[in-house]
């Protein structure tokens, strides 16, 4: 870097806890150079949990003007002492990705493509097609004359990104529907 | 006192944390994937992953599988070759930072012809430096040199979730080194440090270097 006397003034002013000789444009070797520009430098630390399993690490996301710049484990949090998995270490790119999923998509029956919906029709689709799918399938009593009141033909598949709230009540409104096919994501 | 990282194999279940967590912090797209018949993908070191964790098994004497996981990075070798190689037609190509051990590339090294730059890859020992025909530089592992300069641990130390990663002074990693050695001999009588004294990147190994990779150790070559 350039050493400037207004650079020279600032960093020294900086203090002795930041002050490397490298800083100063002292140092010998050019890596310096390299270790200058930090990506996160500035940017506002955001606690998030990750949202993959139940272990629950907790996440530190770096914001920067209003934007995800980075992601890493939080040391400070005692269940992962800033560690992550390969899918807790991905989680930037899990949201940055131009794989992601920002509109609904529709395939109809025996059709090969996928269709860009909004969502006024998809969310009516799908509660026509519950709603039907009910109408049609439900059970009421069983063989024996017992109440049952099941639905068979809906199978719920249940994510990872769902937190502990929210599955409660998915599974509450899959009961209230008479659904008994549910699983997990994980599981499958 | 440059620093030093230690790799213990015993307690990396390839979960490739790491490997990923690399990725991420250098902003590196994702490869294209292909079933190969094995866990580890990508198959190599690229421009795209300076980490990749390999994956290898064999047969143990009792006939049962011994499955080893090897998370290869550049060694941030104390003397490091590839530098003397590359300074000696393009001088700061790659350079040596004293002060942390990081042996690194720069952007000069696009200036390096196709022979010189191979010349430099084949130099190295343990075969890491990968060309980019992108920007037609040398690319491999930078110790995260921008977080270690700020107080930071590496991206791939500070995620592992085993703690299979330590990372630190070179005299107190190697401190650590011996005794994690003397204590997983317990139970691998096999286990040794791959190159200790040689490189700031320290394996500790089960069993024989070929068990792990084809470029573990130096005297493999």
């Amino acid at each position: 870097m350039k050493c400037t006397r207004r650079n020279f003034l600032k960093l020294a002013g900086a203090g002795v806890l930041t002050l490397t000789l490298g800083q100063l444009g002292i140092n010998i070797d050019e890596a310096m150079a390299y270790a200058g520009k930090l990506k996160i430098e500035g940017a506002k630390e955001v606690v998030t949990i990750c949202p993959f399993c139940s272990v629950c690490c907790q996440v530190i996301a770096y914001v920067r003007d209003g934007k995800l710049v980075s992601t890493e484990g939080d040391p400070d949090h005692p269940v992962n002492e800033g560690a992550l998995c390969a899918k807790g270490a991905a989680l930037f790119t899990m949201y940055t990705s131009d794989h992601r999923l920002t509109k609904p998509l529709y395939r109809a029956p025996h059709s090969d493509k996928w269709e860009e919906k909004d969502w006024d029709w998809t969310l009516n689709q799908i509660a026509r097609r519950v709603k039907d799918a009910r109408d049609k399938d439900m059970i009421l009593k069983n063989e024996a004359g017992q109440t049952v009141n099941r639905l068979e033909s809906i199978f719920m598949m249940g994510t990872s990104h769902a937190s502990n709230e929210e599955c409660a009540v998915i599974h509450q409104a899959m009961r209230s529907l008479g659904v008994v096919h549910m699983d997990h994501q994980a599981r499958v | 006192m440059p620093k030093s990282f230690l790799i213990d194999t015993t307690r990396c279940t390839a979960c490739r944390g790491c490997q990923v967590a690399c990725k991420e912090w250098h902003d590196h797209p994702a490869n294209v994937t292909k079933q190969r018949g094995t866990h580890q993908n990508p198959p190599d070191l690229n421009p795209y992953n300076f980490k990749v964790v390999r994956f290898r098994e064999h047969l143990g004497a009792d006939g049962q599988v011994i499955w080893n996981f090897f998370p290869e990075q550049c060694r941030h070798c104390v003397t490091p070759v590839c530098v003397d190689v590359a300074d000696m037609t393009v001088p700061g190509a790659m350079v040596h930072d004293r002060a942390t051990g990081a042996v690194l590339v720069t952007e000069k090294s696009a200036k390096l012809s196709a022979e010189d730059a191979q010349a430099v890859i084949d130099a190295c020992p343990y075969n890491i430096p990968r060309y980019d025909p992108a920007t037609g530089r040398l690319t491999k592992c930078d110790m995260c040199i921008d977080r270690v300069a700020n107080g930071m641990a590496p991206m791939c130390v500070k995620t592992c979730p085993t703690g299979a990663m330590y990372f630190g002074e070179r005299a107190e990693v190697l401190e650590t080194a011996r005794k994690r050695l003397e204590a997983v001999k317990a139970d691998f009588p096999k286990a040794r440090l791959v190159d200790a004294d040689d490189v700031n990147v320290i394996y500790l190994l089960a069993e024989e270097p070929e068990h792990y990779h084809d470029f573990v150790a130096f005297a493999q070559r």
